[in-house]
């Protein structure tokens, strides 16, 4: 669940805003596509969600308990983002001197699961991402697609309200992609997420619910 | 923190550990060599200050007070010890005659110098039974049936080993003009394994060393419920000018404060250690932190918060502090077993000399030194764990490590110009603590100046690079240099880290060097001045023997001249170690040509009595040229006249030198102990075979003055032999940092490296940019390091020497060699950047462009 309205964002020194009024929502199960071209504030936005960068003005809810990012504190926004958020990143950005295990752990260790649960999630993820029997291999033996499969289960292993994906299939070639987006789909969908997609690419589009598209005057 | 936090963290020091083993390990080594040094000075001290108290007992008992003379000539009358003894407070007194013998065989021959070392005479005791039961047990000897005290005298096990003799033993004893043959009737059981001690009766030593009607100390044990220190108020106001009431633990106290000054400087020394470990933590970390910034941008993004991203790097250094203070402590306690097995409990200092002390650890000083171990480390992550904690999550995922941080909290990058009072009011305070005295007689302050000259030099690096660089930037530069230039313009942490490891180890180098030359070259002008005969006898602690004196007074003895002198001690303060009293041969009008002075020499009236003060006792009692000067001489209060104030490296608690003709006519007695001696013209060689043959026998020192300044200058050289293995190591640390800085620098920069590699830079141009930027920090980091060593050395020359051991000096800077070194590290740093480079062009272009990070 997220809810957007009033949002504006101004770079310092920037000549206009990056987007300024800008309101939409995405429901619990909702998986939204959001397209743009290159530099019209879709990562800007994206990290703003994320409370990576500060919003100048406007509210974005997030999670059951619709709690407010802009108005967090750094500290806070950290906990909303360990408990509610899972990324997927176009670089996987997996920790390479953790196992894959490991990796997949870390949401859940930041989140504060019970430990009891996390190797029953963690091979229930595994199996389900298709790397049933990789919890103790090393990143760096690892293929793209792998790589993708384990950030996808990070990114849900601790059961996150939304996930935002930053380009997920951009570094993978077209049938790689093609099996990494039907398995974050499939996945988000089964755990009733809600999602936002930062894409490029009108085939990945295509695949979600809904579109939105980002332009300098707003979303259209 | 979580427990589940608590994982998280170990799992990333574990990984951090396991990546970065040789970094990781060589922060941890330093850590502990610092520790080590600062445990071991500990430990070794305080096992020689125990085994000195044990010592001190064992000698003294436990008496509640001593009375004693102030000058070591003097006496106490045993008519004050009757009447001290008839106070109802006192329970008892004790008498004591100390003296020092030589002790000879029966046949009449000194004992083989391999049985008991020549010049080194034997502490002879003499005491009443009754009363050292009472107060010195420890001195009783064996009652094996009949008379305690026969006709003879107690020797320690030890010395009867030392002798290789058996009670029952004849021996002769000797001291000056007096010659007794006696046996050794007996043991002294309770004598300590190392004490080299003779013990007889009272009687009998007094009847042969005299005086007959005083006594050299009474020990005294008060009525139970007598506050010792108010009896001994109530009573020191009676005393005779010239006697004293000490409590048995001012003896201690005055054994420590010998060794204070020096224990310090080797703990600022082992502080210095610690100082570079703290410096290889945070090279470690800090290249650490940026080459996991975007792994920690993203465990950011995924929910750990900054404040714990702050303490995972305050974690991983404590990871490397904890291991290696805990090393330290081992290695440290394995050091001092080893020292003190080959050396004693003496530290090079000399105060501990002869003293064989027992290691033993104790929990608190244990505990305070991993303290500071874990402390040092501490230190070194906490500014890398506050450039992780305020990376731009966002940007550290896309692009890596910021190096110029954005404002937190208000903070804002300053301008050049608060950096400019930034560094000047650093400078003034610098300044400011080198003008401040000696604080409880040590130089705190100086160090302080010191450690604030780092800090300056430190924070005047980027500074130095902007205005240099910056004129550097606008000239024509080959690709490579430009390269090199402008990444140190746009990367100025990395460029200034690394410069500011060669800045302190530089300039703690460049101080050392600078301030041991002065001090060399002081000392070899000072022997000039003090050795002007080409021939010195000493005998150690006894007057010369008679038979000597009186041959070298005979027309026959081959010397145009000689000088004699005698030497004595003269208590000031029970707390300090008494002053030398040097009775000189001279003429008061030779005072100028006799003595280095450092001042004026004051024109003193004939009938006055002229002393001559050396700095050290300048400034430990506060004196001044011209000033009438109370001394405890023969017994009595003497007020005499400062004539001046000379030069003297070797008695660090003060001398004072006296005209042999006054001490003649106060009534003293001439006991001769050292000779300077000038051969006739051309009679040289047969002047060594005279003294040679008339010295036979006697164990006394013959030296010409070629060997006694080889001799000084040599323990001189070994004593500051534990500062130049400081200085390798502080260099060598520097150099590592430079080396993995830049490598970490280059690291970060792989990927604009390997685009440069694409634009058409071979490999030897990226190792020349490399290499030009490590020598361009380098030669930054020495000149500011050189900048601040002299500055520094000025410091220890003008400051911490003259307050801490009263040494003074001139300030000499050894061009020639901190030049060479220079140039030296240099070059070795430009050979550390090679490593970097190497890293740099070691993978494919290719490669690195379509990694994904």
């Amino acid at each position: 669940m997220l809810t957007i309205s009033h949002l504006s964002k101004r770079h310092p020194n920037a000549a206009r805003a990056v987007f300024d009024e800008l309101a939409f929502a995405v429901a619990a199960g909702e998986i939204v596509a959001l397209v743009g071209e290159s530099g019209v504030g879709k990562s800007t936005l994206l990290n703003c969600i994320a409370g990576l960068e500060p919003a100048d003005r406007g509210a974005i809810l997030i999670g059951r308990e619709a709690q407010d990012i802009v108005r967090l504190d750094e500290s806070a926004r950290a906990a909303l983002r360990a408990a509610s958020i899972g990324f997927v990143f176009q670089a996987f950005h997996v920790l390479p001197t953790l196992t894959v295990a490991q990796n997949i752990a870390v949401p859940l260790l930041l989140s504060g699961v019970a430990p009891g649960e996390h190797q029953a999630r963690i091979e229930a993820l595994l199996a389900r991402v298709g790397l049933a029997g990789f919890a103790q291999r090393w990143p760096p033996s690892l293929s793209g697609g792998e790589l993708q499969r384990v950030a996808i289960a990070r990114a849900l292993v601790h059961r996150p309200a939304l996930i935002l994906a930053d380009e997920p299939t951009g570094n993978l070639d077209p049938r790689t992609a093609d099996e990494v987006l039907a398995l974050l789909l499939e996945r988000v969908r089964e755990e009733h997420a809600s999602a936002l997609i930062v894409t490029h690419s009108q085939h990945v589009a295509q695949r979600c619910d809904r579109i939105l598209t980002l332009t300098p005057e707003g979303l259209a | 923190m979580s427990r589940l936090r608590w994982q998280l963290a170990w799992w990333l020091i574990r990984a951090q550990f396991l990546t970065r083993r040789t970094a990781t390990a060589l922060a941890m080594l330093a850590i502990a060599l610092g520790v080590a040094l600062g445990y071991a000075i500990h430990l070794i001290n305080a096992a020689a200050l125990a085994d000195f108290s044990q010592a001190m007992k064992s000698v003294q008992g436990e008496p509640d007070a001593v009375l004693a003379a102030k000058d070591n000539a003097a006496r106490v009358p045993l008519a004050l010890i009757n009447e001290i003894a008839r106070d109802p407070a006192v329970a008892i007194v004790a008498p004591v005659i100390e003296t020092r013998v030589r002790v000879d065989h029966a046949a009449g021959h000194t004992a083989d110098q391999a049985a008991i070392h020549p010049g080194a005479p034997v502490k002879l005791i003499g005491l009443d039974i009754f009363s050292a039961a009472a107060v010195m047990p420890g001195l009783l000897p064996r009652q094996d049936g009949g008379s305690i005290f026969e006709d003879g005298v107690h020797a320690s096990p030890a010395l009867l080993a030392r002798l290789q003799l058996k009670v029952g033993a004849g021996v002769t004893l000797t001291r000056g003009a007096a010659r007794w043959r006696t046996r050794i009737v007996g043991e002294l059981p309770a004598a300590r394994p190392g004490d080299l001690l003779l013990v007889a009766d009272i009687a009998w030593v007094q009847a042969r060393f005299g005086p007959p009607d005083a006594v050299s100390e009474g020990r005294l044990r008060l009525m139970p419920g007598t506050r010792p220190a108010s009896w001994r108020e109530s009573w020191s106001g009676r005393l005779p000018a010239g006697l004293t009431l000490r409590a048995a633990a001012d003896d201690t106290q005055r054994v420590s404060n010998i060794s204070r000054a020096y224990r310090v400087n080797l703990n600022v020394l082992a502080l210095v250690a610690l100082l570079t470990g703290a410096f290889l933590v945070f090279a470690t970390q800090l290249t650490a932190v940026a080459q996991r910034s975007t792994q920690f941008a993203l465990l950011g993004v995924l929910g750990l918060s900054p404040r714990m991203r702050l303490l995972q790097v305050l974690f991983e250094g404590l990871a490397i502090g904890v291991p290696g203070a805990a090393l330290g402590l081992a290695l440290g306690y394995g050091l001092a077993l080893a020292f003190t097995r080959v050396m004693g409990g003496d530290l090079g200092g000399g105060f501990f000399s002869g003293s064989t002390p027992v290691i033993a650890a104790s929990l608190l000083p244990s505990l305070g030194f991993f303290a500071l171990g874990c402390a040092a480390s501490l230190a070194g992550a906490l500014y890398p764990a506050w450039l992780n904690r305020v990376q731009p999550l966002a940007q550290a995922l896309k692009t890596g490590f910021a190096q110029r941080p954005p404002a937190v909290h208000g903070l804002r990058q300053r301008p050049r110009r608060t950096l400019l009072i930034a560094i000047v009011l650093l400078a003034l305070a610098a300044l400011g603590l080198t003008r401040l005295p000696a604080l409880y007689e040590l130089p705190l302050a100086g160090y302080g100046a010191i450690a604030l000259v780092l800090v300056l030099g430190i924070a005047a690096a980027p500074l130095v690079t902007q205005i240099v660089f910056g004129a550097f930037a606008r000239r024509a530069l080959s690709a490579p240099q430009r390269v090199a230039v402008q990444n140190i313009v746009q990367a100025p942490l990395m460029a200034q880290v690394a410069a500011s490891g060669l800045i302190v180890s530089f300039a703690l180098t460049v101080s050392m060097v600078t301030m041991v030359s002065s001090f060399r070259l002081a000392v070899d002008q000072w022997l000039d001045t003090v050795l002007p005969a080409p021939l010195y006898v000493r005998s150690k602690g006894m007057p010369l023997p008679q038979e000597l004196l009186a041959a070298l007074d005979q027309p026959a003895a081959p010397f145009a001249r000689i000088e004699r002198t005698a030497h004595g001690a003269l208590s000031l303060d029970p707390q300090r170690p008494a002053v030398v009293l040097l009775v000189r041969e001279m003429r008061r009008a030779d005072a100028a040509a006799r003595l280095p002075f450092s001042g004026p020499v004051v024109a003193v009236a004939a009938d006055r009595v002229v002393v001559w003060i050396s700095e050290a006792m300048q400034e430990l009692y506060r004196l001044a040229p011209g000033q009438t000067l109370r001394l405890p001489l023969l017994g009595r209060e003497v007020d005499t006249v400062i004539g001046g104030v000379w030069r003297d490296y070797s008695r660090q608690f003060g001398a004072v030198v006296i005209a042999a003709a006054d001490y003649l006519a106060l009534g003293g007695h001439f006991e001769v102990s050292d000779l300077a001696l000038w051969p006739r013209r051309g009679e040289e060689a047969a002047a060594k075979a005279w003294l040679a043959a008339h010295a036979a026998g006697y164990g006394l020192d013959i030296a010409e003055s070629s060997e006694i300044r080889a001799l000084s200058l040599s323990i001189f050289d070994k004593s500051f032999a534990v500062t130049y293995a400081l200085e390798a190591a502080a260099m060598l640390i520097g150099l590592f940092g430079l080396a993995v800085t830049l490598a970490a620098s280059v690291w970060l920069r792989a990927r604009e490296l390997a685009t440069l590699s694409a634009l058409g830079f071979d490999r030897a141009m990226l190792t020349r940019a490399v290499m030009f930027e490590g020598a361009l920090i380098a030669g930054i980091g020495l000149g500011i390091g050189l900048a601040c060593g002299i500055a520094i050395g000025a410091i220890l020359t003008h400051v911490v020497n003259p307050q801490a051991f009263h040494w003074r000096m001139e300030l000499t800077i050894p061009w020639l060699q901190v030049l060479l070194g220079a140039a030296l590290t240099l070059a070795a740093g430009v050979i550390a950047s090679r490593f970097a480079a190497r890293l740099a062009t070691r993978l494919p272009a290719a490669q690195v462009l379509a990694s994904a990070q």
